[in-house]
């Protein structure tokens, strides 16, 4: 944009203002078209099938009597049931779990105590992120394989353990992410807040809790509610491993499977396009709202501090 | 705003390169000749499609060029299903038997074969799983699968072991392994539900319903789940229970194959198609068919219609894909599939060939055996929940959770009872 002189203020103003939204819409615009045509259209149009039955010939109208089916159905809707308890227990090994451990790694790592290797550890925890899932399903498969492995006990034969396991796989692959996100946030403390702590006689514990935690709660916060969204989202790895019908007894199906299953069919099953529609609304519905929920009530309330 | 103005155009740009790579490139290309597509969920075929069939049909058939346009077999369904409704089906689809093939007959996405001459190469039988409600025939019948039992010839001559025909000496060849302890007698895990069902008790389980007998009469409604036949053949995969290896209960199909392959278990229950993984290295393999229930009875084998091509009915080139389709019925074309493929077997009424020795024992085993396919795919897996389905889910139960013949089937029939009108009237 060149420069442009013009006497009157109110015009200059506004010419500025123009180049400013100029700048806005060709910096948003080429994001916004993609997160449009791949993320939002083909969300709300799922919506919009899940209101019509297409089993005949033609599509036909029928309101909410694909969500009335599948909490009515005996079976639909203890698939459902059970693939949604499920998904909230593979959240909250993810909460209790990769959080709090990706906190400790981030913590560790600023803590100053690695003085020279900081960059390999930090690199050494990072890569399991960037492998892809099926290598990640694959190797520990082999490794808790009770014919070769090193476990003897069929841990993902077992009702019981087989979702804690795939848990804590994935738990395993992604614990990179809460640690880089929080290793960043507490890069950014200021040094001369922790040097006054350090001068009042403040420990490394003390320190930790009462000055660097406080600062980076609202960082914190936004990782949890990701992990939610993730491990609702979650498909991949239960699929790499189990398929989709997850067995045991399906105590390994979450929401992504029921969905996939639902939608493509199975061996035994038809493909049934409307329900998987039906099922992936509900499934963005449940987000929706814990994650608004979350930032309306929540989010708001962590402080964070200007410095 | 010129940057403004570039980014818009870039999108658009890239908008329509997306979607005009996503439309199928139209038929009839160059030089006059015909371009037909024939969609299928073998993706693993593709070269094989290229490089060897194609082009035998494309040299006795100059002006006609097929396209073989695979999708991922989890997706085909869903896939095909997208595309017709959408316009943009391939000219040639590759049915699935039984249900999923009647709801497409249904939606109108085949064209009637009835009164065709290439018809005539297949029996009554081979083109039932294709055949819509009014019985009518939409798809030519390409090839199917079959289950048996693979075992290891070297274990089997060093413990002395023969070959068993009835429940009873299969049950006595399993304790003759377990008791020298050497080896496992029984490849099979239950991580992965389907294969208990279709090869285990889908391929040992018609011995005892009698095979087409026991099945029509579940279509029917005349037989239930809970009949003691069914039970039996329930009670005969329980049999196996402690012949399996060490945490079975998380081995997948995959541990298992590679735990034959290795030698280390005598016994593998599998499907024809997986001869090439088994017969690995100089395993010294045989294959025998599944045992009768007693001495003397009738031998089933589970022959399972796997695939066959129908023509679309929004095709433009209805009749360069009827000569297509024509030719997969010659011996010319089956020979040659089931030939590079095998593990599969011709259902046409030409005696076919196989060069591949395993292929040709497992073809042997129709001999004087009475046919017969997977007991829960036709008509009872299409509502919910499932017959199939569940069928794969108890039997998982009864290896991990000890859950019993008697209520495995009494689930599946409260299950069918649930929604199959032929079941519901008792």
């Amino acid at each position: 944009m060149r420069p442009v002189r013009i006497p009157v203020t109110t015009e200059r103003k506004r010419s500025v203002r123009r180049a400013k939204y100029g700048y806005f819409l060709a910096f948003t615009v080429p994001a916004l078209a993609v997160y449009v045509l791949f993320a939002a259209l083909p969300l709300l149009n799922s919506m919009y099938y899940s209101l019509f039955d297409t089993d005949g010939e033609v599509a036909r109208f029928v309101g909410l009597d694909n969500y009335h089916y599948l909490f009515t159905n005996p079976t639909t809707s203890e698939r459902f049931w059970n693939a949604l308890v499920n998904n909230l227990e593979f959240f909250a090994i993810h909460l209790l779990v990769e959080v709090p451990v990706g906190l400790l790694l981030a913590a560790l790592l600023t803590s100053g105590r690695l003085r020279r290797s900081t960059g390999l550890y930090r690199t050494l925890l990072f890569i399991p992120t960037t492998l892809s899932v099926v290598i990640v399903g694959f190797i520990w498969r082999l490794i808790i394989n009770p014919l070769w492995g090193l476990v003897d006990y069929p841990l993902l034969g077992n009702e019981n353990t087989a979702l804690p396991t795939i848990s804590l796989m994935s738990v395993w692959q992604y614990v990179g992410i809460p640690m880089i996100f929080l290793y960043a946030a507490l890069l950014a403390v200021p040094h001369d807040v922790l040097e006054a702590a350090r001068v009042e006689g403040a420990g490394g514990w003390t320190t930790f809790w009462r000055i660097k935690f406080p600062l980076i709660a609202p960082q914190f916060g936004l990782i949890a509610i990701l992990t939610y969204i993730w491990t609702f989202n979650g498909f991949d790895l239960v699929f790499a491993l189990n398929g989709s019908a997850p067995g045991p007894n399906y105590s390994t199906d979450i929401l992504g499977t029921l969905f996939y299953r639902t939608f493509f069919g199975s061996s035994g099953q038809l493909a049934d396009l409307d329900l998987g529609a039906t099922v992936a609304s509900v499934i963005f519905l449940i987000i929706l709202v814990i994650t608004g929920a979350y930032f309306g009530l929540l989010h708001r309330r962590l402080r964070s501090y200007e410095l | 705003m010129r940057a403004f103005r570039a980014s818009v155009a870039l999108v658009a740009a890239a908008a329509v390169v997306l979607t005009s790579g996503c439309s199928p490139s139209a038929s009839g290309g160059d030089s006059g000749k015909v371009v037909l597509t024939l969609g299928s969920w073998r993706t693993e075929d593709l070269a094989m499609w290229q490089d060897e069939i194609l082009p035998a049909f494309e040299k006795t058939h100059p002006n006609i060029d097929v396209k073989f346009t695979p999708t991922n077999t989890n997706e085909y369904n869903a896939a095909i299903q997208s595309q017709v409704d959408g316009g943009t089906g391939p000219d040639l689809i590759t049915c699935r038997p039984y249900d999923v093939n009647r709801s497409w007959i249904k939606k109108g996405y085949f064209e009637k074969l009835d009164g065709k001459p290439m018809l005539g190469a297949f029996d009554q039988l081979a083109l039932d799983p294709w055949a819509g409600d009014d019985g009518s025939p939409y798809c030519l019948p390409t090839a199917a699968v079959l289950a048996g039992f693979f075992y290891n010839k070297d274990i089997f001559t060093e413990l002395n072991l023969k070959v068993p025909t009835t429940q009873d000496e299969f049950l006595s060849v399993l304790k003759a392994v377990k008791d020298n302890g050497k080896y496992a007698p029984l490849a099979l895990g239950s991580a992965e539900s389907w294969q208990l069902a279709y090869n285990g008790l889908y391929s040992i389980g018609p011995a005892y319903w009698k095979g087409e007998d026991g099945r029509q009469g579940l279509i029917k409604g005349t037989k239930k789940v809970t009949d003691p036949d069914f039970v039996a053949a329930f009670d005969a995969f329980d049999a196996w229970k402690p012949y399996l290896p060490k945490g079975s209960e998380s081995l997948k199909y995959a541990d298992m194959t590679q735990l034959f392959a290795l030698g280390k278990a005598a016994i593998l229950p599998d499907g024809s198609w997986d001869i090439n993984q088994v017969a690995v290295g100089n395993l010294n393999v045989g294959v025998f068919g599944p045992p009768a229930a007693t001495a003397g009875g009738e031998r089933y084998v589970q022959e399972m219609p796997d695939m066959a091509i129908g023509i679309s009915a929004a095709s433009k080139h209805k009749a360069e894909a009827e000569t297509f389709l024509a030719w997969t019925a010659t011996p010319e074309f089956l020979s040659l599939y089931v030939n590079k493929l095998p593990g599969f077997f011709s259902m046409g009424k030409e005696p076919v060939t196989y060069t591949n020795k395993l292929a040709q024992e497992f073809a042997d085993l129709k001999q004087g055996a009475k046919l017969t396919p997977r007991l829960g795919l036709d008509r009872l897996s299409a509502g919910t929940p499932p017959f199939d389905d569940e069928v794969w889910r108890v039997l998982q139960l009864m290896y991990t959770k000890d859950m019993s013949a008697q209520d495995a089937t009494a689930e599946l029939q409260k299950g069918l009872s649930a929604w199959y009108g032929p079941q519901q009237q008792k």
